[in-house]
């Protein structure tokens, strides 16, 4: 009997020739992320092994990303206490403004293919699209890998994904994630691996591939992961990551489920408001108005998601009352989009741009708080009644050209109707 | 000697307190909601909102064990909940699941968790696990068995988590 690509990556970093779904296993990290949400907790634990030396600090990276910039004064003592921990212990540190800790971790080149990293947070799946088994912990755990660079993990049960059939034209992977939330449940796949194969996967862009993987934590995944191919090398050798080491399944490995799905006639879909689960084709929706638009987030900040809102919305205004605004995933990203254009694109279409990091996605930083009865469309994963801190607000979410297109009319619009929606990154 | 002491810390008994499914425990056990609040202040008004009463009930039973469903501790799952149910002298939590990162809480600080079928177990009554055999029961009848955990993960339980765990065997390699 084969082995899933977890399987394997989890039998290797334990020592082992072959692991079984189920076991306990105490395996070596490759690589270990903490955000400002959790460092506290961290460091407390890290100061109960006293100062002995820490082996693995060149292979933590501190980021400073919810707290961005830092809304009060706490915010701000943690960020320092991050910043002294750092310089003191050796560890990696990105400060506010770099970005979010799933888009600078890879940028950095601090993953590759056939890595184990975690993180302080559960979207640390995000690293599968780069065929790393990435995977979501708390402090204790972060202590540990600090201390002894393993952890224990128990080999979760993979199931496996082929997604068959070409994304029409301003159908993105946003679309096919939230059709995944439709089919499965928030949480219905909890404590699964996937393994997401299949013809709509090669032919995404690294970008897509993130937010696959990414929003697989709303289905509780432990993990989402993709084959590696000529596109991933490309992308982390022009960032500088370590030689690849591509893991494949078996062809007889086991699987807890095998799904099909054909993603031609896939329309855009949205989440509706309080739900991640409740999903419905956004041609199905007539006339719901908005008020607030948010492109960005670990989801959905990337450059492919503001060069679709700058198709769009390329020589146009926002529809009246609307507000916009568009958080990038990393400075980077926002350079990139700089050089491109797009930023300009956008400011003048009547967007906003705010600094890269986590604040405008949840109630964190009070970057983006909508009033008593305001609708907000947005790329975020999570749409919780009060997630931006007014619980008299609404929260739907779908792609980057859906958030567009409907701050363009003012409604939720499908971006396949309008123009510049149906532009598709090149291959 | 260590391992008799080892085998003692995997017998568990006491009065169990139900809970139902997809216990949350970020907004019923943690200051996620409530900031500045301690962990006393916090243990106080645990899963006040699921089942009224329940922090003084268990205090008055010097502790007991927690019985819920499905995705005990789903969502992000913030580890002070650990915390909170120490100070609350819950001995271990029994569920038909358990949220992911919950899982890893508990056992991480040294709060035994024990995964069956609980939909016979009644309010109040009084129930012994046997972590190592994988063995719930009460009045000396097994009523259920599950998959015992594996010595590793006993082992952190019985030294009290992963960080004591660790000081004592800093390579992971336990006798």
């Amino acid at each position: 009997m084969g082995s899933t690509i977890v399987e394997k990556i989890l039998a290797k970093h334990a020592g082992r020739d072959r692991v079984q779904a189920g076991e306990v296993v105490v395996a070596e990290v490759d690589y270990a992320m903490v955000t400002d949400t959790r460092a506290v907790n961290t460091i407390k634990m890290i100061d109960r092994f006293g100062d002995q030396p820490l082996q693995f600090a060149k292979k933590t990276s501190l980021v400073l990303d919810h707290y961005s910039p830092p809304p009060t004064q706490e915010a701000a003592d943690i960020h320092s206490e991050m910043r002294a921990f750092a310089a003191a212990r050796g560890t990696g540190l990105y400060d506010i403004g770099e970005g979010i800790c799933h888009q600078v971790l890879p940028e950095g080149g601090h993953l590759t293919c056939g890595d184990l990293v975690v993180g302080t947070d559960t979207h640390s799946v995000t690293y599968g699209a780069f065929n790393a088994f990435g995977t979501g912990i708390e402090g204790t755990d972060v202590s540990a890998v600090m201390m002894s660079s393993k952890l224990w993990f128990r080999v979760p049960q993979t199931v496996h994904i082929d997604l068959k059939g070409v994304l029409a034209p301003g159908v993105w992977a946003k679309d096919i994630t939230l059709a995944m939330l439709g089919k499965f449940g928030a949480e219905g796949l909890n404590y699964r691996a996937i393994e997401y194969v299949g013809d709509a996967v090669r032919a995404m862009e690294i970008d897509d591939r993130m937010t696959l993987c990414n929003h697989a934590a709303e289905l509780g995944s432990k993990a989402a992961i993709l084959e590696a191919d000529e596109k991933t090398f490309a992308w982390l050798a022009a960032h500088g990551a370590k030689k690849p080491q591509p893991v494949f399944a078996d062809a007889d490995a086991k699987y807890a489920g095998r799904f099909i799905i054909d993603v031609t006639n896939l329309a855009p879909q949205l989440a509706r408001k309080h739900e991640v689960d409740d999903i419905v084709g956004v041609d199905q929706i007539e006339r719901q108005k908005i008020q607030f638009a948010l492109i960005g987030t670990c989801t959905n900040g990337r450059l492919d998601d503001i060069r679709q809102a700058a198709s769009i919305l390329k020589g146009r205004k926002l529809a009246a009352g609307i507000r916009m605004i568009v958080t990038p995933a990393s400075r980077q990203i926002y350079l990139a989009a700089l050089r491109e254009g797009l930023i300009e694109i956008l400011t003048t279409a009547g967007a906003s741009f705010e600094s890269a990091g986590c604040g405008t996605c949840v109630g964190i930083t009070n970057r983006l708080v909508p009033g008593d009865g305001d609708t907000v469309i947005s790329t975020a994963n999570r749409n919780f009644k009060g997630r931006l801190t007014n619980k008299n607000a609404d929260i739907w979410l779908g792609s980057a050209a859906t958030v567009a297109a409907s701050a363009l009319t003012g409604f939720i619009t499908d971006p396949r109707l309008v123009e510049g929606g149906t532009w598709r990154s090149a291959a | 000697m260590e391992i008799r002491r080892m085998s003692d810390s995997l017998l568990i008994s006491g009065a169990a307190f139900m809970l139902g499914d997809d216990v949350n425990t970020d907004i019923n056990c943690s200051n996620k909601y409530l900031p500045g609040k301690d962990v006393a202040y916090v243990a106080q008004h645990a899963f006040e909102q699921l089942s009224p009463g329940l922090a003084s009930q268990i205090a008055s039973h010097d502790g007991g064990i927690l019985v819920a469903g499905e995705h005990f501790g789903i969502n992000s799952s913030r580890e002070q909940a650990t915390h909170v149910l120490h100070q609350m002298k819950v001995r271990a939590i029994v569920a038909k699941s358990f949220g992911r990162q919950f899982f890893r809480n508990a056992i991480n600080n040294g709060l035994p968790v024990f995964e069956c079928d609980t939909s016979s177990i009644i309010q109040g009554q009084s129930i012994s696990l046997n972590l190592a055999k994988g063995e719930l029961s009460t009045q000396g009848h097994v009523l259920q068995k599950t998959h015992p955990l594996p010595p590793e993960i006993l082992a952190i339980l019985s030294m009290g988590g992963l960080v004591p765990f660790l000081q004592k065997y800093p390579d992971w390699k336990f006798a």
